[in-house]
């Protein structure tokens, strides 16, 4: 009982919040919104025994990157937008509905799929182990990869931010 | 369809293709660029969610491993879009992707 109630309360934060990232005008209440959003992504990891993936969910999202993202919007200090919403060659109203129209078929389309997963044997319990395992073993050259991108990524960074105009003043 | 007051795989679902469409309505109707950054991961939040919820429930850990992948690769990614946010910045003076309608060099 107490699950149920916990994960209605975690899924209605969760998109209150994310709701908030999409319609706040300022971005900082953006950033504040999602990191919200993510702390109720990692309740329901732990809600699905995954605490391991929860505890990394709250340290690199909620924790490196939304710092990452607070800092960039205050380096940058832009205030309100005049125009936050793009008008552009389609309205806004066209593209809410259809995305509303996404959401409801991708709703219909889960509610319609037969169940065949098992709901309600005791699951067994996984140590952090069995996790380590799996992404030293089967998963080794994908973490290998992951490790080369880890590197190349912060050269690029540094070397964007060194660019000096485009391609026509030097 | 009986009425089930278990928690199944459908719920977890659910929330994951609301927050999804939430996350794509954000890229679709904001024009901050920073905020549409924040959409994105909005969008890989919800997808972990869904590796989480198979993993969870048909008891495979691949899942889980997964996840911590696109993790890292996601942290990557958002690094890389603000440093080209405040490159821009630096250069024009301006976020709003109206502004770059006309990309040419």
């Amino acid at each position: 009982m107490a699950e149920i109630v916990l994960f209605y309360l975690l899924a209605a934060a969760t998109v209150a919040a994310a709701v908030g990232v999409v319609m706040h005008e300022n971005p900082l209440l953006c950033a504040l919104h999602l990191v919200l959003s993510m702390l109720g992504v990692a309740g329901l990891f732990f809600l699905l025994q995954a605490p391991f993936v929860g505890a990394v969910q709250i340290m690199v999202y909620a924790g490196a990157v939304m710092v990452l993202f607070v800092l960039v919007l205050m380096l940058i200090d832009t205030n309100q937008d005049d125009e936050k919403f793009s008008g552009g060659n389609i309205s806004a109203l066209t593209k809410g509905l259809s995305v509303g129209v996404l959401s409801g078929l991708l709703t219909s389309i889960i509610l319609r799929t037969p169940q065949s997963l098992q709901r309600s044997v005791t699951y067994e319990a996984y140590e952090v182990i069995d996790i380590a395992k799996l992404l030293f073993t089967k998963y080794v050259l994908a973490f290998e990869l992951l490790g080369v991108l880890l590197l190349v990524i912060p050269v690029g960074v540094v070397a964007l931010s060194r660019i000096r105009g485009g391609t026509h003043d030097r | 369809m009986t009425v089930n007051m278990m928690i199944g795989p459908e719920h977890y679902l659910i929330v994951s293709a609301i927050l999804f469409c939430l996350g794509l309505s954000g890229i679709l109707l904001r024009r901050n660029m920073i905020v549409m950054l924040m959409s994105i991961e909005l969008m890989l939040n919800a997808v972990n969610l869904t590796f989480v919820t198979f993993s969870h429930f048909n008891q495979n850990l691949d899942g889980q491993v997964i996840v911590l992948f696109v993790m890292a690769i996601a942290a990557a990614e958002a690094g890389v879009g603000l440093a080209l946010a405040v490159m821009l910045f630096k250069k024009f003076k301006e976020l709003n992707i109206s502004f770059f309608e006309h990309l040419r060099g």
